[in-house]
């Protein structure tokens, strides 16, 4: 029992305990100044730009992934050629040109006078071990699966600036497939990843504080025009408003990737980025293997007044997966209207025969797919009530979510529909079809011989039959399979401070070139 | 003293363990992370040539054994992402939370001993009222509100503070600030408390009658004696603090430990979620054999407990 009368009992004579907390004190500090001083101020001459996310690494051959691309691609690395996002063609980049040989070869010629960041020269060696470090050196390069596939294709350096392609099949895109691989020196590792590549492009990386900041200096041997800034400074905020706070309060000139409620105000700029949203209709189950139930979908759903107001305007309704600017594109199938009188005919009809129209269906969805994805499907929820369905809403995240995306599918689900959306970020839309609507597909649930067939004949095709082609192939799938219910081709919002001018585009999402990004006046 | 040491850290090890085994077995319940990790046009040989690679294929008890043999030699494996080794992210991130932690904790506990004791010195007068309005909307402030309040305020209207990040001192006020309302109102309360007990306590009247001054009774006397409470709580806090500070690290870009724990359970990048739970949970637990240590300092009652 302590006695009250006890002296407080003291940890240590006072003196040693002041050096203790001052040492403290002075180990938390400095210790903050760590953290504090490892950025760099930046001046009128560099370029801010604030990301959702730090890019998990700047591999070149991973820039498919989004949040690699939009720093790496054409600001650190280049490909041969590159798509123009407006009209869809090829525009030379690190070749000057290119021709196809015979169906299974291509030729590219390169450019002279182009240097890599570490001084040497770019030639076809460099070309053919690019091509052959992403799709056969066993890294899991991401360009690999997302371009590629199961596709066989070899690279020979023919003379210093010529390089032969050959793919086992006939392949009439090669070269829009090409576009995605990165050039990078010999002397790169073949059988590991690089973190921090050496490239050919206008920006060089200064500095990687990793955690905080990234710091890309312009490269001085850079082969075309040298872009405005001297540097372009690269920060994250995972919290959107806090991106767009960032451009009011002056300390970023670009920030990415912001929603509607994020409140960028007049510094925010929207534009087309090329994601469609749609519902993937299990079609293989009762009631959703009946084509008018699958009809009643489309026509219940309200899809202006869902862009009006759960998207906030931010896109428009649309009846196809593929956006104009993809070779595909079928200008004629227009977006379903709403008509729910029809809809709720269909399903008495289909109810008359039979049809167990009462079976519950649900609506998988994922959160964060875009913004309000949840009251989205609250949205579909109600008009699919109303028709006469009775729906529920599951929202998972994306983990759980992708198990019902992608093959095997679960087993015992139950009549599901979908929330997903698709960017066909290659332009073409044999990136579309194959996988999302092939009886085979890994995204697809349900497919039909004739829309295979169309789809096969399409991806054989050239030119202006290509287009033609997966148009129909579109067509078809709209009219006759009525697999989706597609809601809108979407927008997306960047935010500018008023010093930077910049026009962002179908593919800013998955490329920011920097070299467009001008000071204003 | 050692016996109390050693009989602490003997019983610590089984919740270490439970955690170990906890993180691995429930993260690879959650699904397949070929599936995030490769695009979703990717063939089924890239997606089993994946999951060969980094030996998702294997029986579960095989993986655990793997993970046991390389966490002997120390390695703590390779982050999915990244593909840099995950002890490095986590060193690189821990740091980052300690810092804002610990200056978080030192300016709540100054402030609440200072507020509290003021508060507990005259009960139920004015300044006692206001800090008790006070320190219990500061306790109840949802800290992404003030976080973003804070932001829209001080960065964007009054322009005095940056938005966020870790570049400069002016970075860490709101951060700091956001992170410290909540523990200060609630150790001013617990202070508060335990101060008006001590106060009323037989000794504090021995104290005065026998000359003893004011500041000396309320310091020397009291405040000791409302330590073991106080230290109590703020060792609680403090546990939350290091388990990462989520919300202000989202909010401000704070390279810390929680955002970096959160991401690793979002992208499936399960040698990052596990080391950080391990070096999260080794220090939580150095944190409270200090604690109890700091009791058998201040209090001789569980001292003579300890030392039995």
């Amino acid at each position: 029992m302590k006695s009250p009368l006890r002296p407080p009992v003291a940890i240590g004579p006072p003196g040693r305990r002041a050096t203790v907390l001052a040492v403290a004190w002075a180990v938390l500090l400095t210790g903050g100044c760590t953290v504090a001083n490892s950025g760099s101020a930046a001046g009128a001459d560099t370029v801010q730009i604030v990301l959702p996310e730090e890019p998990p690494t700047l591999e070149p051959c991973d820039a498919s992934l989004t949040a690699t691309g939009r720093v790496v691609r054409s600001n650190i690395t280049e490909p041969l050629a590159e798509r123009v996002p407006e009209t869809g063609e090829l525009e030379p980049k690190l070749a000057t040109g290119w021709k196809q040989t015979s169906p299974t070869t291509w030729k590219f010629t390169l450019r002279k006078g182009v240097t890599f960041h570490d001084g040497t020269a770019f030639t076809a060696k460099d070309a053919a071990f690019s091509i052959d470090r992403t799709l056969d050196s066993g890294i899991e390069c991401n360009v690999d699966g997302y371009v590629f596939g199961d596709s066989e294709i070899t690279a020979t350096a023919v003379d210093a600036t010529t390089v032969r392609v050959t793919s086992q099949e006939p392949d009439p895109i090669l070269p829009l497939r090409l576009s995605f691989v990165e050039m990078v020196p010999t002397s790169t590792k073949a059988d590991s990843r690089v973190r921090e590549p050496v490239g050919t492009g206008p920006y060089r990386i200064d500095k990687w504080n990793q955690g905080i900041n990234l710091r890309l200096a312009r490269y001085d041997g850079y082969w075309g025009k040298a872009p405005d800034y001297r540097a372009a400074l690269y920060t994250w905020r995972a919290e959107g408003s806090v991106r767009a706070a960032m451009i009011s309060s002056g300390e970023a000139d670009v920030a990415v990737g912001l929603a509607p409620a994020d409140g960028a105000g007049d510094h925010a700029v929207e534009y087309p980025n090329n994601e469609t949203s749609y519902l993937r209709i299990d079609a293989d189950k009762p009631p959703l293997d009946d084509i008018r139930v699958r009809k009643a979908i489309n026509y219940a759903i309200d899809k202006k007044g869902l862009v009006a107001s759960v998207f906030a305007g931010l896109g428009r309704p649309a009846g196809q997966l593929v956006p104009d600017g993809v070779t595909g594109y079928n200008p004629d199938i227009k977006a379903w209207p709403y008509d729910m009188k029809r809809a709720k005919s269909l399903i008495a009809e289909a109810r008359a025969d039979g049809v167990p129209v009462e079976t519950e269906i649900t609506i998988i969805g994922r959160n964060g797919i875009y913004p309000k994805a949840a009251e989205a499907m609250e949205v579909v929820q109600k008009g699919l009530r109303d028709a006469g369905l009775r729906v529920e809403v599951k929202m998972l995240d994306v983990n759980a979510w992708t198990e019902y995306l992608l093959r095997p599918f679960p087993k015992d689900a139950g009549p599901t529909l979908l929330q997903a959306q698709h960017g066909n970020q290659a332009g073409d839309a044999a990136f579309t079809m194959e996988q999302i609507y092939g009886s085979k597909g890994a995204q697809s649930s349900y497919g039909t011989p004739g829309l295979d067939q169309r789809i096969q004949r399409a991806e054989r095709a050239a030119g202006s039959e290509r287009q033609t082609r997966f148009a129909e192939a579109l067509a078809h799938q709209s009219e006759k399979v009525v697999r989706d219910a597609v809601l809108a081709h979407m927008k997306g919002i960047i935010a500018l401070a008023p010093d930077v001018t910049y026009k962002p585009d179908s593919a800013s999402g998955d490329e920011m070139h920097l070299a467009e990004i001008h000071p204003a006046g | 003293m050692l016996t109390f040491l050693r009989r602490r850290i003997l019983s610590s090890a089984v919740p270490l363990l439970v955690v170990v085994l906890g993180v691995f077995f429930l993260a690879r319940l959650t699904g397949d992370p070929a599936n995030l990790y490769l695009p979703l046009s990717a063939t089924q040989e890239m997606r089993e040539a994946f999951s060969a690679q980094h030996g998702f294929d294997d029986p579960l008890l095989v993986q655990f054994g793997d993970y046991l043999a390389q966490l002997a030699r120390l390695d703590f494996g390779e982050s999915l992402r990244t593909a840099q080794p995950a002890a490095e992210a986590v060193l690189r991130a821990f740091p980052a939370t300690l810092q804002l932690a610990g200056i978080t904790l030192l300016l709540a506990a100054a402030g609440a001993v200072v507020v509290g004791s003021l508060a507990a010195y005259r009960p139920n007068s004015p300044a006692d009222r206001i800090a008790g309005f006070l320190s219990s909307t500061a306790a109840s402030t949802p800290d992404f509100w003030f976080a973003i309040m804070g932001v829209l305020i001080f960065a964007v209207t009054l322009d005095w503070l940056p938005t966020s990040g870790t570049v400069g001192a002016a970075a860490w006020v709101l951060p700091v600030a956001t992170l410290l309302i909540r523990p200060f109102g609630v150790l001013v309360q617990v202070v508060r408390g335990a101060m008006v007990t001590a106060l009323s306590e037989p000794y504090i009247k021995v104290a005065r009658s026998k000359g003893a001054g004011e500041r000396r009774v309320i310091f020397k006397h009291a405040l000791r004696n409302a330590g073991a409470p106080t230290l109590t709580v703020a060792g609680d806090l403090a546990v939350g603090l290091i388990n990462g500070a989520v919300v202000v690290e989202t909010i401000f870009g704070w390279p810390g430990i929680g955002k970096l724990m959160i991401d690793s359970i979002l992208q499936r990048d399960f040698a990052v979620l596990q080391a950080a739970v391990l070096l999260t949970a080794l220090t939580i637990f150095a944190l409270n054999l200090l604690i109890d240590i700091c009791y058998v300092l201040i209090d001789p009652r569980v001292r003579q407990g300890a030392l039995a």
